[in-house]
This record gives C-alpha cells, structure tokens and sequence, in this order.
C-alpha cells in the first residue's frame, strides 16, 4: 500500500483529495502548510508528495527545496492553481506539475506513473 | 539857274522830311526830288555803299572823306576811271560822301549836264544836305537793325516761354526747332540729344529738309565733342549748295545735344555771323530748358518706379493680412491662390499650388484656382468689379470653388521629384523660379520636345500640353518655388491664359517675394495641423493609457479573485463527482448532479483562460520541433478527432529546422486553434495540418497552417476575432484566439486567417526558424 503525503493549506482540498485517493486504496495523510509537510516527512514516511504552492508560513516552492535536502529519489507532485510556476526553474525539481482541477483523473494518472504503478 | 536857290526852303523841306514817318524809300527820293528841283540838276543819285567799286575814284573819295567838286574845266584826272563809273562823268558833278563817327553811309552824286559852278553857299548847303540825309539813311539803318533784333529777340522770348511751359520732352524739342527754322529762316533743322543709356547722339526731332548724309551726322558729332559751333557754307557747281550751321547745348561745361539747322532760305542762301550768334543764343537759352525737361523725365520716371515699387509692397501687406486671417490649411491655399489671381493682387489668369510629399518623393498638385473658360473669366470679372473694399477683406471673402475641372484635374497630377525634365521638379530642386516661353518657330518647337511628343521637356509640358491648354502651341508660363524655413516645400504654377499677357521678370520678382511669405503661412498650418494632430494622438494615448491601467489593475484584481476562487471551485467540483459517482444512473437526483459537474467545469474553464490570459509572461526558450507540438496537442483531442467523424490529413515536411520557443505556449496556442477547428466541425469535416520550411530574404521561417473545413468566420466578426473577450460563443470568454496571437507575437512570429465563409478556415502561423 503506497502511502500519499497532501499538502495544501485549504481543509475542502485536503478533503477530497483525501476521500479520492483512499477510494483509490492509497494511505493517505495531510499537512497543512510545508513546516508541517517536513515534519510528517520523517513521521510517515511517504511514498509521495502532493505539494500545493500557495502557503502560509512555508510555501511549496520552499518545502520543495527542504525536502528534497531530505529525500532525493521522493516523487513530488507540485499541485497548484497557479499556471504560472510552470516555468520558474525551480519547480524543475519536483517531478510534475499538475494544475488543479475539479476533475482528477489526470491527477490520479500522474501520482500512478510516477509510483511505477501504470 | 533860273531862279536862286532858297537854302532854308530846301534845308527846311529836307529836315521835314527826314523828320517825317514816310517809308525811307519814299523820303531819300523826296530829298533827291527836293534836291533835283533847286538846284535842276540832270541826275540826283544816293549811291550806298555796297554799289561802290573797290578800285574807281569812288572808293578813294571814301577813304580820303573827302568831297569832289568838278566843273568843267577843273583838273580831275579823267584816266584810270573803271569802265562802271564812266556814267558818272558829267561835265560839273558833285560827290559828297556821307560820314559819322561810325560807319559810312553812301555818296550823294549829283551831276549837271551843262556847266555850272558852285558857289561856296551851294557847297555849305549840300554838304549840310549831305549830313542830314546821311543821318536820314544812318538812323533808318539803325531803326532796320533794330527792327529785326527786337522780332528776333521776341521771337526768342515767345520761344523761351513756350519752352518753360511743357516738359514734355517731345513738345520742347519740336518746338525748338520750328522756332529755330523760323527765326533762321532755315529750310530744315535736327535735334540731337545724347542718350542716356546708349551714350551716342540721338536724332530726337527734326523738320524740313535736311541733308541725311554722312557730313551732317559728322559735323553734330565735331560740335557735340569739341563744344564749339560750326557754320558750314559750301556752294559749288555740282553739288547742290549745302550750308549748314550747327551749335551744342552746353550745360555745366558738358554738352549733352547739339542743334544744327540748314539751307538758309533767303537769296543769300547762306548761314552769316549773325544767324550763328542768334543759334548760339537759342541753343544756350534751350540747354537749360532741355536739361529741366530731362530731370523732370528722369524724376518722373524714378517716382513712377517709387510708386509702383510702394503699391507692390502696400498689395503685399495686405495679401499678408489676409494670410494671417486663418490657420485652416486649406483656407490658407485657397487664399494663397486667390491673391495671385485676384486682379487688385498679382493679377495672373491661374495659379496652381504643389507641394512636396517628403515621404513618397513626389510632387502632388494640391489645389487651382482659375477659370475653366474665356466666358468664366468674363462672370468672374463682372462679379468682382462689383465688390469694395480693402483688398485683404476681398480676397477673404472669396469662396473656394472646390467643384472647378482645373482644381479636380490637379488634384490627381503626382510628378516624382527626381524627374529632372519637369520643370516644377527642377523649381523645387534648385530653388529658383523659371519664366518659360515656347519658341515661336517650328524648329524651336522640335528643340525641346518630350518623350511624349509636346514641346516642353517635362510632364508638364504633357499636362499643360494635354489638359491645362487646348493649344499647346501657344502657352506661356512661369513657376516659382514656395518655401518654408530652410527648404523648398512647393511649386507654384502661373499662367495668362486667356489674357496672354506676357509675364515679365518684375512680376516674377513679385510673385517670388508673396511666394515666400506665402510658404511660411503655409508651412505654419501644416506645421499646426501636424501639432494637432500629435495633440490628439497623445490624448488618445493618454486616455488609453489610464484605461489600460484600469485594465490591468482589473487584471490584477481578476488573478487575484480567480485565484481565490479556483480552490473552492475544485473541492465542489471534486465532491460533486464523488457525488455523482455514488447516484444511480436513472434517477432525478443524477440529473442534478451532473449538471453540477457541468457547470463547475465551465467556470473552470474559464478562470484558467482569465488567468493563462492575464499572468506575466516569462518564457523560457528552447528549441523546439514544431511538429512534435503538434502532435502532441493531437493525442490530447484523439477523442474529438476520429471518433468524433473528423478526418485528419497532415503534410509534415521532411527535414524543418527547430524553432526557438517556450514549448508549453506553443502548445498552447496549437492546442487552441485544433481544439477551435474540431468545434467548428462538430462532427464532420477535415482537419489539415501542415508544416512547411520557406525562406523569404535570406532569412528561414517555418509556416505551420491549421485548417478545418467548418462554417468559416463570419467576414462581419473577422477584425475582432484577436480581440480579447470578444466572442460568439456562449460558453467561452473569447480568449482562445486573442491568447493564440499573443504567443505567437510574442515568439516574433506571425498568424494569417485565411477565411472562406461556408467553406472553412485555415490559420497559417509563421514563426523564425533557429538556424544550426
């Protein structure tokens, strides 16, 4: 069972994300904003990262950079509302960018590949 | 003697008659009469001077002043006697010859033809006889002279008041030499005045007949250089008698004329010392009248010139007033022409205004004015010379006739400026004004002939040739350059057309001094027009500029709220579809929920195409295989394409060089033009897709064209369809095609509609290719 880290500041998205991923039979666990990504990081060990860019007191691009410090082989999933952050060349760390979205299959597609679960 | 002579009765009867007022003639024969009868003498003869032979005793009586007494038989020597005085041997005469302190006046000669001897008291009493008739002749000489100078001199007089009443020049100088014919009594006379300009001896009058031939222009020439008078007389058996007599007009020591007069007609036929002193006085009185006359000329001449010259400037000023009137361009023209045709201004039949177009080179007629025909010149005239006024208002208040053949004829003339044959492009090249007449003669006519066959080498020769005249043998212009500050911004074209009056150099100069203020005034409105037009640009500009601030704080603003809005979007859209998942297919409530879904996904839609629209661009660069692009974009429609009964065809080039670009735009604007061609489609249709290498100047490009085979664009919508937020269609911000053209131009390239209503549309995108 593969083991799923969310991080996104708003509780709606940590919500869903969370009831669509267990439906999907991952483990799922959520953290509010990066500090709290870093610490759970040891905790529950995941076997991916869901990182939402736009947060309080650390925001994705920074948690991104620690993690990495951490865990270099982890795959990162940078997830955001933004577009933008698709071409600042920090975001070439993580392993995919994916835009937001009501619908998640192309979400739930990406965290498949990069698990080598495809 | 039969009776005593009374010597008081005859001296008496003498001294009565001298004293009397009885023609001389009549009294000298009285007295011989008087004299006859007292003493019955055979002949009583007055011998005058001029009948006395040089060598007889006569003439010795004269030089001795003595009287001769003969009786017969005294010794007067009877040899050595001419044959001409012989009838003087009486046998008793008396010669007493008739003395004063001046002059001698003749010999009373009396002779008895028997013998009779004088008693001292006869002797006393003729030589007392002898006195008084020689005073009686002395004083009627005296009276004769001065007769004749007192009519010479009042004739000289009424010539010297006639004289001083005209300067007229020409006056003067016939009456002088009618005169001088009267009072010379000459048969003809010549008037002779150095001209001023020439410097030689110019005939300005003369009368009668006078000798054409070389020897009289000699002889004024010798009197006019040497300043001395010349008397003439020859008479010889062949030729006719010529005599002539000449004097100079002298004044302050220079001589300036000379007068000369000819062929005396009297017996004499001679020119005498006196006729000479009497023309140096006439020439000496004339030369002062001559030369007033000629001053007054002279000053009449500059003054007329003074005042033409202040009449051309005061017709400036006010053509200068009228210019300041108006900074309307075209007012400023029409004015400008108005004043040059106007006949209080310049008074040319047409003018016709060019000026020079800086960008494209050329010349282009801007405006006429002129009458299209002889019969308009007439209306125009009648109307104007109705009109009062200070000639700036009139010329303001004449209206521009816009609908004129000339005007509209101009209008359309462009003559390049580097056409070095025509003569407007030469006025303005070399700045200078040109004054052309055609030639007269044929061969003059060939000389300057064009390509096109008229006679002036120039277009407009052709144009006036063609259009301007309808004879183009006879037309004459002038051009005169209109400048600006520094340089020459027009040509101005007249001509007298219907008057044919000739254009002469003064009106040149004229026109050239009213050009001139002319191309400033003008320059000034185009000047002002361009400073307008500026105004409003930087107004529009600047309004432009606040409302795209507006638009971008909006923008702002909507990133912001979109931003805010994408992550509820997302939970409702999640949970909806979790929702929808768990509610049974055929139900109501599924219904509800799919609607949901539906709804939240267009919302979602269009925040990404507000927020794709709105974000700063920073594009990453990196070569990128356009057809790799493509496809890609094609395995994300996949679903639309086929199944969805579109046909797809694509025409890749071989081998393409890459292009420098930001792969994800790139994609994005192909994506949004195949997703456009697909809905166009709706199910069936081709889909064409091609990339193609061209190079175009030596520089290498990659075209990639989408085209779909749908209803095409409306040609109504088709400026508007890369404007942002303008769109057709319900469910869409309109931002596909703006967010396509942005990318595009953004990677320096170029997108083409090419639109066929009904049939389709292809987009063509041209974008530089990376060379290796």
């Amino acid at each position: 069972m593969k083991k799923i880290l969310v991080v996104d500041d708003e509780e709606s998205i940590r919500f869903l994300y969370k009831e669509e991923l267990e439906e999907d039979g991952y483990i799922v666990e959520c953290a509010k904003n990066g500090e709290e990504a870093l610490e759970m990081l040891s905790i529950f060990k995941p076997d991916l990262i869901s990182l939402d860019i736009k947060m309080p007191v650390m925001d994705g691009i920074e948690a991104l950079k620690r993690i990495r410090e951490k865990e270099r082989r982890l795959p990162i999933i940078l997830c955001s509302a933004y577009g933008e952050y698709k071409q600042d060349f920090t975001t070439w760390a993580s392993d995919a960018y994916v835009v937001k979205c009501a619908d998640l299959t192309q979400f739930k597609s990406t965290i498949r590949k990069l698990l080598g679960l495809l | 003697m039969s009776t005593p002579i009374n010597p008081y009765d005859l001296l008496k009867s003498i001294v009565q008659l001298s004293t009397s007022s009885i023609p001389v003639e009549i009294k000298q024969d009285r007295m011989l009469q008087s004299i006859s009868r007292a003493f019955e003498t055979d002949r009583c003869l007055l011998l005058r001077p001029e009948k006395i032979i040089p060598n007889g005793f006569l003439s010795r009586l004269v030089s001795e002043k003595k009287p001769l007494w003969v009786e017969e038989g005294s010794s007067f020597p009877k040899e050595n006697i001419p044959p001409e005085e012989k009838e003087f041997l009486c046998p008793t005469f008396a010669c007493i010859p008739m003395f004063d302190e001046v002059s001698f006046q003749g010999i009373l000669f009396i002779s008895f033809s028997k013998n009779h001897r004088f008693s001292p008291q006869e002797i006393d009493l003729l030589l007392q006889i002898g006195e008084t008739i020689g005073a009686v002749i002395r004083n009627d000489d005296l009276r004769q002279k001065a007769e004749e100078t007192i009519s010479e001199l009042t004739a000289l007089y009424e010539m010297g008041k006639a004289v001083t009443s005209t300067l007229q020049l020409k006056n003067l100088f016939e009456l002088i030499v009618a005169t001088g014919l009267k009072i010379l009594k000459a048969k003809g006379g010549v008037l002779r005045v150095e001209g001023r300009r020439t410097g030689a001896l110019e005939i300005k009058c003369s009368k009668g007949d006078y000798h054409q031939n070389p020897l009289d222009e000699k002889i004024a020439k010798r009197v006019f250089y040497t300043r001395t008078p010349l008397a003439f007389n020859h008479s010889g058996e062949e030729k006719p008698s010529l005599s002539i007599l000449c004097a100079p007009f002298l004044s302050k020591g220079k001589s300036f004329g000379t007068l000369a007069f000819y062929d005396k007609d009297s017996n004499a036929s001679k020119f005498d010392e006196r006729d000479l002193q009497l023309l140096l006085m006439m020439a000496n009185q004339m030369s002062c009248a001559i030369e007033n006359a000629l001053i007054h000329y002279e000053t009449s001449e500059i003054s007329q010139r003074h005042e033409k010259r202040a009449k051309e400037l005061s017709t400036l000023w006010e053509l200068n007033k009228a210019l300041l009137t108006t900074v309307n361009f075209e007012r400023i023209l029409h004015l400008t022409l108005t004043a040059i045709t106007i006949g209080e201004g310049l008074k040319f039949n047409r003018a016709i205004l060019f000026l020079v177009n800086e960008k494209k080179r050329i010349l282009e007629g801007t405006m006429a004015v002129g009458p299209d025909s002889a019969e308009e010149v007439g209306r125009v005239w009648a109307s104007l010379s109705q009109r009062q006024g200070p000639l700036s208002d009139l010329i303001t208040q004449l209206s521009p006739q816009s609908t004129s053949t000339l005007n509209s004829l101009v209008k359309k003339i462009q003559i390049p400026l580097e056409q070095e044959q025509c003569i407007l492009s030469r006025t303005v090249l070399e700045g200078k004004p040109f004054n052309i007449q055609f030639p007269q003669s044929k061969e003059g006519w060939i000389q300057t002939r064009c390509e096109r066959g008229c006679h002036l080498s120039s277009e407009v020769g052709c144009y006036v040739g063609e259009h301007l005249s309808r004879d183009p043998k006879v037309y004459s212009f002038a051009t005169v350059p209109l400048m600006g500050t520094g340089k020459v911004i027009g040509v101005i074209l007249v001509d007298n057309l219907y008057n044919q009056n000739p254009i002469t150099e003064e009106d040149i100069h004229f026109l050239n001094m009213f050009a001139n203020q002319a191309g400033l005034a003008i320059e000034n409105t185009i000047l002002y027009r361009n400073l307008e037009e500026v105004h409003q640009e930087f107004k529009e500009t600047q309004t432009f500029l606040v409302h795209l601030e507006k638009m971008i704080a909006l923008g702002e603003m909507s990133t912001t709220i979109a931003h805010e809005i994408k992550n509820p979007l997302t939970s409702i859209g999640g949970f909806a579809r979790r929702l929808d998942r768990t509610i049974p297919e055929e139900s109501q409530e599924k219904k509800y929920s799919q609607t949901i879904i539906k709804e939240v996904s267009r919302l979602e839609k269009i925040l990404n195409d507000l927020l794709n629209y709105t974000r700063d661009e920073s594009l990453v660069f990196k070569e990128v295989d356009l057809r790799g692009i493509l496809e890609e974009n094609l395995s994300m429609v996949t679903q639309r394409i086929h199944p969805g009964g579109i046909q797809l065809i694509k025409e890749y080039a071989e081998e393409i060089h890459r292009v420098m670009g930001d792969p994800h735009q790139l994609k994005q604007a192909f994506f949004n033009l195949i997703n456009n061609a697909c809905q166009a489609m709706k199910g069936n249709g081709i889909l064409f897709l091609r990339v193609h290498p061209f190079s175009k100047n030596g520089s290498h490009y990659i075209k990639v064209e989408v085209e779909d085979t749908g209803k095409g664009i409306n040609p109504e919508n088709l400026h508007n369809i890369f404007n942002p937020f303008y769109s057709t269609k319900e469910s869409s911000l309109g931002l596909g095609l703006p967010i396509v053209h942005k990318i595009i131009t953004s990677h320096r390239g170029k997108i083409e509609v090419d639109n066929h209503p009904g049939k389709g549309v292809n987009f063509i995108i041209t974008l530089p290719a990376q060379r290796e």
